[in-house]
């Protein structure tokens, strides 16, 4: 999966499950913050990736360290990384 | 202790006829049935009534979606008849003193679309980690009153009777104590309830729901008539505004009526039949209550909803007590059943025929039952100057609910009590 897929995936989360805009979908966004997600917004969140991505991420410390949409890119790209070093 | 005074100042409904009280009103003026085939139940195998009268939801969104997320269907329904019915009072919760204002709205239980999802998502995997985070909060039981609250920022009691068909009449009728008891200024008080085949099956599975009509589905449910076979579920929610009556004289606030007496009871006998010695009883005891003798009573709005045992009950309970003077009618040959939130919907309409001054028929009363002969069943609109009426609701576990409201008249000063 490219970085590209991955943006636009979680890009596409955040339009159908939390209903913002796209043009409001930049890299920098702080997802509370900026976007107004809370914690229980989370909650579906973690759900919304697991599903989408085919990961399973539900007690990764690292979640928690996810301030930006940027860092949940990077986050996906690191844990598909690994999973694929696994599977090789 | 001298108490308090409780008068309606406003009121909100979502209804299968249309999402306010002037649509609901027309809808009956016409003499217009909402209940329609369900083509999608058909899917489900055991199922035998597939009519019911749903609503058409609209505006959704404009709920913003941190308030809307833990919202199911009727807590949308509950959430816009309750802003409806603030506005329609002209009262912001904001500018009531902390803890003042409160809603006590309930349900047969929490949003049962809501709670199929989470056992359609948990059940095939048995994974339970796969379940939204804000689906609990859809399903439990006091969902509507909850997200109420949170939605509109009240701030004082926060309850949510569950007692089936009764819970939104109970919760007028609680509202009732705790405005008179001084314990809070206002409360937004009704019922929601929303359609779904497991509600629609719950009570097929006892041969409660009507099964003949699915090809001609506005015939049916048909209160008191002779060829009536059960109840069709309808859905929407109906919300009033409970007020201190110095307080609303004060800012001079419209008074539709003011709830001059309540009752509920347990028939302590079955847990499903209609008990017509303990609805006589609770009549009673609302007209007791009230200080008002049955002759007083200017229109009764049944609850009837179209079963066989349910409507002989409650014509035979009424005949006892009011012989055949006071004008009768059921309205849910025009929205079906809407359960939790009926009480609340049909005192809406009650309240509009007393501004009116006409009683509205029962829909699909075209032959009298025998067995609910005896009290006079209005079949055509009468006109007539209503000042106090009396409200019913039975539910399933033997509750009886009863209100009575007397339309407001400034000249009385005091509704004269001291308890």
């Amino acid at each position: 999966m490219t970085e590209q897929e991955i943006i636009e995936i979680t890009y596409k989360v955040f339009e159908e499950l939390f209903e913002i805009k796209r043009e409001q979908l930049q890299p920098q966004a702080h997802i509370f913050n900026d976007l107004g997600l809370d914690s229980l917004d989370i909650v579906d969140l973690v759900v919304a990736l697991q599903k989408s991505f085919g990961v399973k991420i539900r007690n990764e410390d690292r979640v928690r360290n996810i301030r930006t949409l940027q860092d949940i890119f990077e986050f996906i790209f690191a844990i598909k990384n690994e999973e694929s070093k696994k599977s090789s | 202790m001298q108490l308090k005074r409780a008068v309606i100042t406003g009121v909100g409904l979502i209804t299968p006829l249309g999402g306010d009280t002037g649509s609901l009103m027309e809808g009956i003026k016409a003499r217009k049935s909402s209940v329609r085939y369900m083509e999608e139940w058909a899917q489900y195998n055991g199922l035998g009534s597939h009519v019911a009268a749903p609503v058409e939801l609209k505006d959704e969104k404009k709920i913003p979606r941190q308030n809307r997320r833990s919202m199911g269907r009727m807590s949308i329904f509950a959430a816009q008849a309750s802003a409806q019915a603030l506005a329609d009072a002209g009262i912001t919760p904001s500018e009531i003193p902390l803890g003042r204002i409160g809603c006590i709205i309930g349900s047969t239980m929490g949003s049962a679309k809501s709670i199929n999802d989470a056992f359609e998502i948990m059940l095939p995997t048995k994974d339970i980690s796969l379940i939204p985070s804000l689906l609990f909060f859809q399903c439990m039981s006091h969902t509507a009153a909850a997200n109420v609250a949170q939605y509109l920022g009240l701030t004082g009691y926060l309850m949510a009777p569950a007692a089936a068909c009764a819970s939104s009449l109970q919760a007028i009728g609680i509202g009732y104590d705790l405005i008179r008891l001084g314990r809070q200024d206002v409360l937004l008080c009704g019922g929601a309830e929303e359609l779904h085949p497991t509600v629609t099956g719950s009570f097929d599975i006892l041969f409660a729901t009507s099964v003949k009509y699915n090809q001609s589905p506005q015939k049916t449910p048909r209160p008191f008539d002779q060829d009536r076979d059960g109840l069709v579920c309808g859905e929407g929610s109906g919300i009033l505004i409970l007020e201190e009556y110095e307080r609303a004289v004060r800012r001079n606030a419209k008074i539709y009526a003011e709830i001059i007496g309540y009752s509920t009871n347990g028939s302590g006998s079955h847990i499903s039949q209609a008990d017509k010695k303990s609805m006589i009883h609770c009549m009673s005891e609302a007209l007791n209550n009230a200080q008002v003798t049955p002759e007083q009573i200017d229109y009764i709005s049944a609850h009837a909803t179209g079963t066989l045992q349910g409507d002989k009950e409650e014509a035979e309970a009424i005949g006892e007590i009011f012989g055949g003077h006071v004008p009768v009618s059921s309205l849910k040959g025009y929205i079906g059943h809407t359960l939790g939130a009926s009480g609340a919907i049909e005192l809406i309409a009650s309240l509009q025929m007393m501004e009116e001054g006409i009683i509205y028929p029962t829909l699909n009363l075209d032959n009298i039952s025998p067995d609910c002969e005896g009290i006079y069943h209005v079949t055509q609109p009468v006109r007539k100057e209503i000042k106090t009426i009396l409200k019913n609701s039975f539910a399933f576990g033997g509750i009886a609910a009863a209100l009575v409201c007397r339309k407001f008249d400034s000249s009385v000063k005091s509704n004269g009590r001291s308890e």
